[in-house]
């Protein structure tokens, strides 16, 4: 007997199963609109959404993914900084964290406007629209990280006479990371959403650009290949915070969400 | 070996050199008045247990000790230099998760202004300890990849790797199962009474009163809260004793000083 000649990684249920309910979705999806005769502006097949995916296609989800990737990096390393400040100096967080909040609050949708009139049509804008939607979620689990370090463990150091830096260094950096990663998870799919947001105010590329565009005209399959380019820069940014989250906390079990 | 088991000597806390020595402590956290007036010796060579209810301050008492917490301002806290720097371990091993045992141990050695700069000194170092508490099979392993008593021996190794004279210990076995921690006493005694270390002293808060007898030269009694000594005991049994530990509880000494400490924890 011939065994499927798959890589071993491929064969595992993490992986096998998924992409087994995905290739089953877009086939019963695929016949489900050639058998009802489903009009192409309503609803496209799968392989006509998939045949508008062009080199032009691809060039605009780069462009949204080199905004989300830039305002994610951004975001990111800002407001861990801030987490850090905030732990050292708490009058910093009790004066700052209610702004925090009323940031998160406000609609992006309703600043990105504003954005653009700053910052222009071009990449900024999106970059911006993206740090403002990324920075909370990893800045309350960079503090909640920050602050999770054991009482016994900060007294064991300070037995040793460490300093306050080797004790960030070596007890509260590392202490935070598993925090601090769960909170980039939940960012890597709101760098996208902010990206687009972005490109929907006022852009002349990117997907949102292009799913804006389609809209106008009913070109239902050049929008659904654009919102499978943003899902799929979504998925990928979070695989790979997922790959750096096995290699960094491997002492922890992966969560899977 | 067993020719003193009969007719040791007590420890003799009176003439003993006083390592650390509080008197008329009081220590308020927050609102809370912790200790009052207390008053305490830590001689050098002895080891001594802190023994008392649930919640009433031995903990702080040990914070207080190290210098980690300062004491109201009224009272003396005296420290000789041989008592700074002293090895901890408390209840929970709390090793850092990312660090192998051996990692887990070298830190306490690369931290602070008295950190051992050259690597062949700290490797040594971090060897001998992990030889001492029996854990240089396990030195790459991970604490997650560690059992319970493991990873406590791992945190003992860690204190010890300084070379303190003076260890002090928070409810080290608290978490464990009864085996383990039977074994972990013997394996205190052992080092303790080991030529190959500079410790000598060792301050050991205990819930258990069997276990504060079985380990200690001198057992301290505390009140509730507010906390001040009750009671100190010295323990009638061999100072050397860890060959003998199995047998020990068979002696009349263990048992008075068993009910006296009960009778005076009963009555604080």
């Amino acid at each position: 007997m011939t065994r499927l000649a798959l890589p071993r990684a491929a064969r595992s249920p993490q992986v096998f199963y998924p992409v087994g309910v995905f290739v089953l979705v877009i086939a019963l999806w695929q016949g489900a609109v050639l058998c009802f005769h489903v009009p192409e502006y309503l609803l496209p097949a799968p392989f006509a959404a998939a045949k508008e995916v062009d080199l032009a296609l691809v060039g605009h989800a780069w462009t949204t993914f080199v905004e989300a990737l830039l305002g994610f990096t951004l975001a990111n390393v800002l407001a861990f900084l801030t987490a850090a400040a905030f732990v050292y100096f708490p009058p910093l967080e009790s004066s700052l964290f209610p702004f925090a909040i009323a940031l998160k609050t406000t609609p992006l949708v309703a600043v990105a406007p504003l954005l653009v009139i700053w910052l222009g049509t071009g990449l900024w804008s999106k970059v911006a629209a993206s740090v403002l939607i990324c920075f909370f979620p990893t800045l309350v689990n960079s503090v909640k990280g920050l602050k999770s370090v054991e009482p016994e463990a900060l007294e064991f150091f300070a037995t040793r006479g460490a300093s306050s830096f080797e004790t960030f260094l070596r007890l509260r950096l590392p202490s935070s990371l598993p925090y601090v990663i769960s909170g980039l998870k939940i960012s890597t799919s709101l760098a996208v959403v902010g990206a687009i947001v972005g490109e929907f105010v006022g852009a002349s590329q990117g997907l949102g650009y292009v799913v804006l565009v389609s809209s106008y005209h009913m070109e239902t399959p050049t929008m659904f290949a654009a919102v499978a380019c943003s899902a799929a820069i979504g998925l990928a940014m979070f695989w790979g915070v997922a790959a750096l989250e096995r290699r960094l906390v491997f002492w922890q079990k992966v969560d899977p969400s | 070996m067993f020719a003193s088991q009969s007719s040791a000597p007590a420890f003799d806390s009176e003439s003993a050199t006083p390592f650390i020595s509080l008197t008329d402590c009081q220590l308020t956290l927050g609102q809370t008045r912790v200790l009052d007036g207390l008053s305490l010796r830590v001689n050098e060579g002895e080891i001594l247990a802190i023994v008392g209810p649930s919640g009433c301050g031995k903990s702080s008492l040990l914070r207080l000790l190290l210098g980690l917490v300062p004491s109201d301002g009224t009272g003396q806290l005296q420290r000789a230099t041989g008592a700074l720097g002293a090895g901890i371990a408390f209840q929970k091993p709390v090793l850092m998760p990312w660090l192998t045992a051996r990692s887990n141990v070298e830190l306490g050695l690369r931290l602070g202004a008295d950190r051992v700069k050259s690597a062949s000194s700290r490797r040594e170092r971090v060897e001998s300890a992990l030889a001492l508490v029996g854990l240089s099979d396990f030195s790459e392993h991970y604490p997650h990849q560690l059992s319970g008593g493991m990873q406590q021996r791992v945190a003992i190794a860690r204190a010890l790797s300084a070379e303190p004279r003076l260890l002090l210990l928070d409810e080290p076995f608290g978490a464990l199962d009864e085996l383990t921690r039977a074994q972990m006493n013997k394996e205190l005694l052992r080092i303790w009474e080991s030529a190959g270390t500079r410790l000598s002293t060792v301050v050991l808060v205990t819930h258990s009163i069997t276990e504060a007898v079985l380990l200690a030269n001198r057992v301290a009694v505390l009140s509730t809260r507010p906390a001040r000594v009750v009671l100190e005991i010295p323990v009638d049994l061999p100072k050397q004793r860890a060959a003998q530990y199995d047998d020990l509880d068979q002696l009349p000494a263990f048992h008075k000083a068993v009910s006296a400490i009960r009778k005076a924890v009963w009555e604080a």
